[in-house]
């Protein structure tokens, strides 16, 4: 039995033992004591800071409101319709479809590219490991700040490329075409790192027997590859894609440095969105509207996701 | 493959440092030394990738305005120490990583309390809406932080916590729950039954045996629960910024900003404050990064 | 075996849960430590977000003279950026400790302001006799306009300041072009065209912040419709801000920017930044403040140095042909200091010492700002400053920027708006509809 499998809940019969000792300890114990003084700590800070709130979410979404005492102006659904006709709304979904292709088909596939050279045993194997991750490990809001730089078409390491060629640096910030994909670029730099070493993991886990056997049949790299790493490293992946969808539809800290949304709102994410037009303008009643949009966008994946991708993991 | 014990669960932590792969002897030494240098040359270029920004970021920190607009990318042609002392003797600086480490333990010491007992109810007792509860903690998996800022805000101005540590650090770890509570769930769960029914026959009672058995034997769970937490809090923009307004109380995410925005034109400066504020992460990763990664990785495939 | 690994692990999981509880103690003891440190010194909370050097230091002289003057008062500043300062102020205003004194533009978002209820009534105050003069009457009376509100007052007017184009006298004369010669917007653009043919970027302009863009629509709206147009489109006639007037300003900025005239890489530009590509003589011309423009431009460039005051020149902004403005109309800001609602009465005291007659003189005299206070423009020795602070004092009709005046959330519509039109995204009508939808819906 793998490690994995032993680490889950046991299920079957040793739950009818596991039962008998339950209701022995309870009728010694008390159930009772433990469980309204352990768990209503965990309970209470999550209800009143996750659940409440993504319900007012919804509440506030109803409403017309600047957010200074409470909420009147009571306007039923007309901020999702206004949402609705905001083009800067479908600029920010598409935006965030965008960084998602491109965490899947991009930024997976070279994960896993280099997962496959450096979970060999080379020499400085462990070095290379060390710097892939090391994006992953800093702020956002960093990460930003620096390419910002390298973006920069006077004092950035694109002015120097560019200069070194002798063309004029584009501003590849400023340009309304652009600035989306530039920031696609450092989505990849910052998070590939992560979704290597998930695979590095799970390579490690396979048992090298499959691929002896495999050569012994004369199998190719290839063939190799396609027959048993990948479906092997089948969990992992659908573990990775899920987390590149949850994690590319919060972006913000990334945009913000760089961009903060623009130029001309070709930038914005969802989350980016929210913050511009919901919190500094004030408009809580429509902020609140693209978050529990954001919210069903989620949730609808994660529960989709887990009920058909992930049924078995 | 070998097990470790198994308090040891983190994936990533036994395999660590690989499994060896024997490669087919003999003929294949050719070819395994040009794909070597393939390899190599990929693994490099990459590594290059990553490294450049972060290396023309800290050398631009000791450059002169007009000597980072004429020399971008290499060394500088003066070494302005100034630039990087004057941050270095600034109390701004280690006041926002001050309070960065205040916010973060915070955090970090809240989450392992209300999540370890938490998850140890739901591992070892039975009871009405238990199974609902657990799915429950779920909920914080699926969306960020972020869709619920507003009314976050709302709450935490209301309870009169803006602009305090505790206003950014009750929804941080509200947040980290959701992970949190099904994976230590899963952890004490996972835990040989055999010391529970040792236990009550000695007369041990639940919160005896949470405090000297499960805690002690949880360390790596703990651990990972303990990192994900931290780098998480230490890393976060948003939250600082809705909820804190004071900037004596900025964590360093948020100070960074604010420096930037005062320097906007001022590269140099700030490139040397960004190398500065993420040294220390940096550092540590190198220190701990067995550590580090185990637990950031690890998490998420537990979770 | 099992048992004293029991009884090892006991202690230092104790060990480890004992620090878990001592990080929270030390915790709730630094946020207590963190709040409000109650003693007999009443601290006044100043938010501002000025980046001039010299204006920080003459504030600080000013802060160093009240306390002096005033122990037991301890005035505490903060900094923040302009356009991080206005995301930030809402949420700062609602806090439980908001700041005490803090920078304002006066216009919609003042109103705004007022009505959510977070600022304080200093009308009486204001009104308090002292010498025969109250202290309200110390101040221009457009400016203290500006203020009130409802009825009553509610800032403490600072300065004012005029949008003029400044031009590179060198660059100009580079191209061929006389400034002295340019009064129409025809004229304007014949000067844009003749910079570009000579190889020479017009203008500098900060499309990242958007409200140095909607600077040229808002002076064009001025000049297409005057006083009346605005006032019109505030009543809702003729169309409000979609009407006519409104999409012929934007048709005329469309040919302005059809011109290609900005800098590389404008949409990323931000203030005071741009200011530094015109002292670095990267660009001839920038729309921008009176008094700033000298000091900032001089900051902001790669050298330090800037172009030299000798060199730089004032033009007005042009006249919009059929347009029913007038020449002397002009656009810029009423600023001011707004006090929140828990201000202590020191913060009042010590807005009346800031804005104190022979403080705005010496702002005056070292050429910062334009003082709002009465007579002190007088004392302004910088030519091209008196020229602003001349014009203000004539002008036939002052402008508000709309970014503020309209209230935040239809500002920031004309900024994306505006800033949309200079880069091709959209349309002079389209334009103008989308204020005047975001106008509608406040309204």
């Amino acid at each position: 039995m793998s490690l994995a499998a032993r680490l889950r809940p046991a299920g079957g019969a040793t739950i009818g033992r596991r039962r008998g000792t339950l209701s022995t300890a309870r009728r010694q114990f008390g159930v009772a004591p433990v469980v309204f003084l352990f768990l209503p700590p965990a309970l209470l800070l999550f209800t009143v800071f996750v659940v409440l709130p993504i319900g007012e979410a919804g509440w506030y979404s109803l409403f017309n409101w600047n957010g200074y005492g409470a909420p009147t102006e009571f306007v039923g659904l007309h901020n999702y319709e206004l949402l609705w006709r905001t083009p800067v709304f479908f600029t920010a979904l598409t935006n965030n479809l965008l960084i998602i292709a491109v965490s899947i088909l991009v930024q997976i596939p070279l994960a896993l590219c280099l997962a496959t050279l450096v979970s060999n045993r080379i020499a400085g194997a462990v070095t290379f490991r060390l710097i892939f991750f090391l994006p992953y490990v800093l702020a956002d809001v960093a990460a930003g700040l620096i390419w910002r730089f390298v973006y920069d078409g006077d004092y950035g390491l694109v002015a120097a490329a560019a200069s070194l060629v002798g063309v004029q640096a584009p501003y590849l910030l400023a340009e309304r075409g652009l600035a989306i994909y530039a920031i696609l670029v450092v989505v990849v730099w910052k998070y590939f790192g992560f979704h290597m070493m998930l695979f590095v993991a799970g390579l490690q886990t396979i048992d090298p027997s499959y691929y002896e056997a495999a050569e012994i049949d004369g199998a190719t790299r290839f063939q190799k590859f396609r027959s048993i790493t990948l479906p092997l490293l089948a969990p992992t992946l659908r573990l990775s894609v899920f987390f590149s969808v949850i994690g590319s539809l919060q972006l913000f800290d990334l945009v913000m440095p760089m961009t903060g949304g623009g130029p001309s709102n070709s930038s914005q994410t969802m989350v980016t969105f929210l913050y511009s037009f919901g919190i500094t303008r004030m408009r809580i009643g429509f902020g609140s509207a693209i978050g529990v949009v954001l919210f069903a966008i989620c949730v609808l994946f994660a529960f989709g996701y887990k009920r058909t991708l992930m049924r078995h993991d | 493959m070998t097990d470790a014990a198994l308090p040891d669960a983190a994936v990533g932590g036994t395999s660590w440092h690989g499994q060896a792969t024997r490669r087919p002897a003999g003929s294949g030494r050719k070819r395994a030394r040009r794909a070597n240098l393939l390899t190599y040359t990929v693994l490099i270029v990459v590594a290059a990738i990553i490294l450049v920004p972060l290396v023309a970021t800290a050398l631009g920190g000791f450059k002169t305005l007009g000597g980072l607009r004429a020399n971008p990318f290499g060394l500088p042609t003066e070494w302005i120490w100034s630039n990087y002392w004057d941050i270095l003797a600034s109390a701004r600086y280690w006041r926002m990583l001050g309070n960065s480490l205040i916010i973060a333990t915070l955090t970090v010491s809240l989450v392992l309390a209300t999540a370890s007992m938490a998850a140890f109810t739901f591992a070892h007792l039975r009871f009405f809406g238990s199974g609902f509860l657990l799915n429950y903690f779920l909920i914080g998996l699926m969306f960020p932080a972020a869709t619920a800022i507003l009314p976050i805000f709302i709450r935490i101005r209301d309870l009169g916590l803006l602009d305090s540590y505790f206003g950014v650090v009750l929804p941080q770890a509200a947040f980290g729950l959701g992970l949190s509570v099904p994976l230590m769930r899963n952890y004490f769960k996972s835990m040989p039954h055999e010391l529970f029914d040792a236990a009550f026959v000695d007369g041990c009672g639940y919160a005896q045996y949470f405090w000297h058995v499960t805690l002690p034997l949880a360390r790596p769970i703990l651990a990972t629960v303990g990192t994900v937490s931290f780098v998480s809090s230490w890393n976060n923009y948003l939250l600082p910024l809705i909820l804190l307004n004071t900037e004596t109380r900025y964590p360093w995410p948020l100070g960074i900003m604010v420096y930037q925005g005062e320097f906007g034109t001022d590269w140099q400066l700030i490139l040397a404050f960004v190398t500065l504020t993420i040294l220390p992460t940096i550092i540590v990763f190198f220190a701990a990064q067995k550590h580090i990664v185990a637990g950031l990785t690890s998490g998420a495939v537990k979770g | 075996m099992g048992q004293s690994r029991l009884r090892v692990s006991a202690t230092s999981a104790s060990r480890s849960f004992c620090g878990a509880a001592l990080a929270l103690l030390l915790g709730v003891a630094s946020l207590l430590a963190g709040s409000q440190v109650v003693r007999a010194e009443t601290t006044v909370k100043w938010l501002y977000i000025e980046t001039n050097p010299a204006i920080i230091q003459y504030w600080k002289d000013i802060i160093g003279k009240f306390e002096q003057a005033h122990p037991g008062v301890k005035i505490e500043t903060q900094f923040l950026e302009n356009e991080a300062y206005k995301a930030k102020l809402p949420t700062l205003l609602q806090s439980s400790d908001p700041p005490h004194i803090f920078y304002s533009w006066a216009g919609g978002v003042l109103h705004a302001q007022v009505d959510s209820g977070v600022l304080k009534d200093i009308t009486a105050e204001m009104g308090k006799a002292d010498a025969g003069k109250s202290w309200g009457d110390s101040y221009n009376k457009a400016a203290l306009k500006a203020f009130t509100y409802k009825g009553k007052i509610w800032g403490v007017p600072n300065n004012l300041s005029e949008i003029d184009f400044y031009y590179n006298k060198k660059l100009f004369q580079k191209a061929g072009v006389d400034a002295t010669k340019i009064a129409t917007w025809s004229d304007f653009l014949g000067a844009v065209k003749a910079l570009k043919a000579a190889g020479i970027t017009p203008i500098a302009v900060g499309g990242a912040d958007k409200w140095p863009v909607h600077f040229y629509w808002v002076y064009l709206a001025i000049r297409q419709g005057g006083l009346q147009g605005f006032q019109d489109a505030l009543a809702g006639k003729n169309g409000g801000f979609a009407g006519p007037n409104f999409v012929k300003a934007g048709e005329a900025f469309k040919q302005l920017a059809d011109l290609s005239p900005f800098q590389p890489g404008y949409l990323a530009a931000k203030w005071p930044a741009f200011a530094g590509t015109f002292g670095d003589g990267r660009a001839a011309m920038v729309l921008a403040f009176s008094a700033t423009t000298a000091n900032l431009q001089r900051l902001n460039a790669a050298d330090q140095k800037g172009i030299p005051l000798e060199d730089l020149g004032l033009l007005h902004f042009p006249t919009l042909e059929g347009g029913t403005g007038l020449p002397t109309d002009t656009m810029g800001g009423i600023n001011g200091w707004l006090l929140g609602k828990n201000a202590p009465p020191e913060a009042v005291e010590f807005l009346r010492f800031l804005t104190n007659a022979e403080n705005q003189r010496e702002l005056a005299a070292r050429n910062l700002q334009i003082p709002a206070a009465k007579g002190a423009p007088q004392a302004v020795t910088d030519p091209l400053l008196k020229i602003a602070a001349q014009s203000l004092a004539a002008s036939t009709y002052h402008q508000n920027f709309y970014d503020q005046d309209l209230g935040p959330a239809v500002g920031r519509v004309v900024n994306d708006a505006t800033t949309d039109l200079a880069s091709g995204a959209t349309t002079p009508l389209a334009a103008a509809q989308q204020i005047q939808d975001a106008w509608a819906q406040e309204h």
